[in-house]
């Protein structure tokens, strides 16, 4: 069982607290994210897992060990880093044998086990070469090869993509995936990127400020976002956030509507944000289910398949997501009918961000 | 107005010779020198100087060997001594300031104290004077301690004069190199001895070739503190040039010349190995990678 246990770490850099109680689990096999801006402690939190950073409080539970103050060397764990910090003086076949060395395996082994990475990786015609030599996906191979040569129970991977060009991201992220299906390890993977986190990892812990605020499935973060910050943070475009105007215990009232919205089992009393995703909002058709209203376009962006829409009702501005033959229609400038369904809303606690309503169909 | 640019790398023929002419003005002291080494007296005297006249190596031989005015027998000269002292004591002493200097850079570049740049700038502030402001303590100290005339006496004084410079530009390199290279040696299973030996230490191979070139072409030349603290035993170049301009034989530029350009030779051929490191070395940090 190489199931990791992150308890309540604390660290402080002068009087800057980076780890605040931060605690979470990854089981066994897992591909967990670690999803937050950057300055949140997602560095700092593998650092501390791998040992390389000393801890002001706190415990780091291993394959049912306590590993908080063991040795950087012994803890059965690789890192991926941002930089791939590939060692510049050896050649590619010396950085991937590099961590078998110190295990008295012979050097053949250690060829043959090189070799093995290589074609797994599709880095074998660059093994006789310095990593300088190498492109930026060549090299972020190499990092993982290195990685994983050595059989890890548990893979730390720091923002192993930020270095690369989108397409190359867009490649990795598959071949992270593919990585993880073939070789079965755990892994831990820091990222400041809601789109990575929420391709590859199985469940995904959102920090904020050194604390993780929540953990869930990248399908429960998006649909049911525990609060407002987890909601910001999941899902491109960004949620839409609105302000309610008069509430009356479940009947609540948005400026741009004509009448009242009613909403069975909202607590009563305090002041709400209203969150609505830019892809529940759709044009409104003749069939007229739903809540409508009218809305004028400030702003196309043209991604290709989809166009994102700035469009404002009555002041109140909203992105929405149209698909592009839909989109193509419109232009700036124009009135346009909008429509959405009143059980994709998210009600959110205006202070605290908590979640008010329960479940969203 | 419309305007051409020019290939990089294509200056053309104007800018070349341009650029060769400023080279060679230059250069010409050093090619004087070079000259006069292999003139005769007389040549070496002419004015105007000649370019052109028969080559001798006369001179050379009478740096090591000259016949005495009173005896009329050839007699060999110290010089080689001297030439030997001069590359112990500089490549002794440099070579130590940069193991202590980057030791030290280390250090300071990975495990900060309290009040870091404090120490730095102390260390620093010992080359903000001439050196001649110390020099009557230093020469009564080495009085007392019986340092004075000694070779270790002179490698001790310059080893330290050469830490700071040093620790200064050993440590830019470490500081320039990635920490996390390190941080996945540590992974690896890499000891703290083994990061520094086999992974800081190789990353900076070129920094650390100009640190010594740069300490060595200084502390080479060194004049006043070899002319004080240095015995007849352990006497310098520098020292031992300046003494055959009043001696017996009157200023033989001839012999001068020569001496100079035996005394260029090592730095030369040194700097020369170290050539294509030292590029790197003296361009290392200003270009990204």
């Amino acid at each position: 069982m190489s199931e990791l246990q992150v308890k309540n770490l604390r660290r402080e850099f002068g009087n800057v607290v980076a780890l605040e109680d931060m605690s979470f689990d990854v089981a066994d096999g897992e591909f967990f994210c670690l999803l937050g801006p950057s300055s949140s402690g997602k560095t700092t939190t593998l650092r501390a897992i791998s040992g390389l950073e000393e801890l002001k409080g706190g415990e780091v539970w291993f394959d049912g060990q306590d590993r908080t103050n063991a040795p950087v060397q012994n803890r059965g764990m690789s890192m991926i880093f941002q930089t791939f910090a590939l060692y510049p003086h050896m050649t590619v076949e010396a950085n991937l044998g590099h961590p078998l060395r110190r295990d008295g395996i012979s050097d053949a082994e250690i060829r043959k086990r090189v070799g093995e990475v290589a074609e797994l990786l599709r880095v074998s015609h660059t093994l006789k070469r310095k990593p300088t030599t190498l492109s930026g996906g060549e090299q972020q191979r190499v990092a993982i090869g290195r990685a994983i040569v050595r059989r890890p129970k548990l893979l730390l991977l720091d923002e192993p993509l930020t270095n690369l060009d989108a397409k190359l991201r867009h490649e990795m992220r598959a071949e992270f995936k593919r990585l993880h299906r073939e070789l079965g390890m755990t892994m831990l993977y820091a990222t400041p990127d809601q789109l990575e986190a929420l391709t590859m990892g199985e469940r995904v812990g959102v920090m904020e400020n050194g604390k993780v605020v929540a953990i869930g499935t990248p399908r429960d973060l998006y649909s049911m976002p525990d609060n407002l910050y987890v909601a910001r943070m999941v899902g491109s475009p960004p949620i839409n956030v609105l302000s309610c105007g008069d509430r009356n215990n479940e009947q609540v009232t948005l400026p741009f509507l004509k009448k009242p919205i009613q909403i069975a089992g909202l607590p009563s009393g305090d002041d709400l944000a209203i969150g609505l995703r830019p892809h529940d909002l759709s044009l409104a058709d003749a069939t007229g289910t739903g809540e409508r209203f009218a809305a004028k376009i400030h702003l196309t962006e043209p991604l290709g398949d989809v166009t994102i829409f700035d469009v404002a009702a009555q002041d109140v501005a909203m992105k929405m997501v149209l698909r592009e033959e839909v989109a193509a229609q419109y232009s700036v400038g124009d009135e346009i009918e909008v429509s959405f369904d009143p059980a994709d809303l998210h009600f959110f606690h205006r202070e605290s961000g908590q979640r008010m309503n329960k479940a969203v169909g | 107005m419309a305007r051409r640019y020019r290939e990089i790398g294509k200056a053309g023929w104007g800018y070349t010779l341009i650029t060769s002419i400023v080279g060679l003005i230059y250069f010409s002291p050093v090619l004087w020198i070079i000259l006069t080494a292999f003139k005769t007296r007389t040549d070496a005297l002419a004015v105007p100087p000649k370019l052109f006249f028969t080559p001798t190596l006369e001179n050379f031989t009478s740096v090591f060997y000259r016949s005495s005015i009173t005896t009329g027998t050839s007699q060999s000269t110290d010089m080689a001594l001297y030439f030997f002292n001069s590359i112990f004591i500089a490549g002794t002493s440099v070579g130590l300031a940069l193991i202590v200097g980057t030791l030290a850079a280390y250090a300071f570049s990975r495990y900060p104290l309290r009040g870091n740049d404090t120490y730095l700038f102390i260390i620093l502030t010992t080359r903000m004077m001439p050196p001649i402001v110390v020099i009557i303590p230093i020469f009564l100290m080495f009085r007392l301690s019986g340092l004075a005339g000694s070779y270790w006496g002179i490698i001790l004084l310059y080893t330290a004069f050469n830490i700071p410079f040093s620790v200064w530009l050993v440590k830019s390199f470490f500081d320039e190199l990635n920490p996390e290279i390190e941080d996945a040696a540590r992974m690896d299973g890499a000891s703290e001895s083994r990061v520094f030996f086999k992974f800081c230490i190789p990353q900076i191979l070129a920094g650390l070739s100009a640190t010594f070139v740069f300490g060595l072409i200084l502390t080479w030349n060194e004049f006043l503190f070899a002319l004080l603290l240095t015995g007849v035993e352990t006497r310098t170049v520098p020292v031992a040039m300046a003494r055959t301009l009043g001696g017996e034989v009157g200023v033989d530029y001839g012999l001068l010349a020569a001496i100079v350009t035996l005394f260029l030779l090592p730095i030369f051929f040194v700097t020369f190995l170290l050539q294509n490191q030292l590029l790197r070395g003296v361009t290392f940090g200003t270009v990204k990678k």
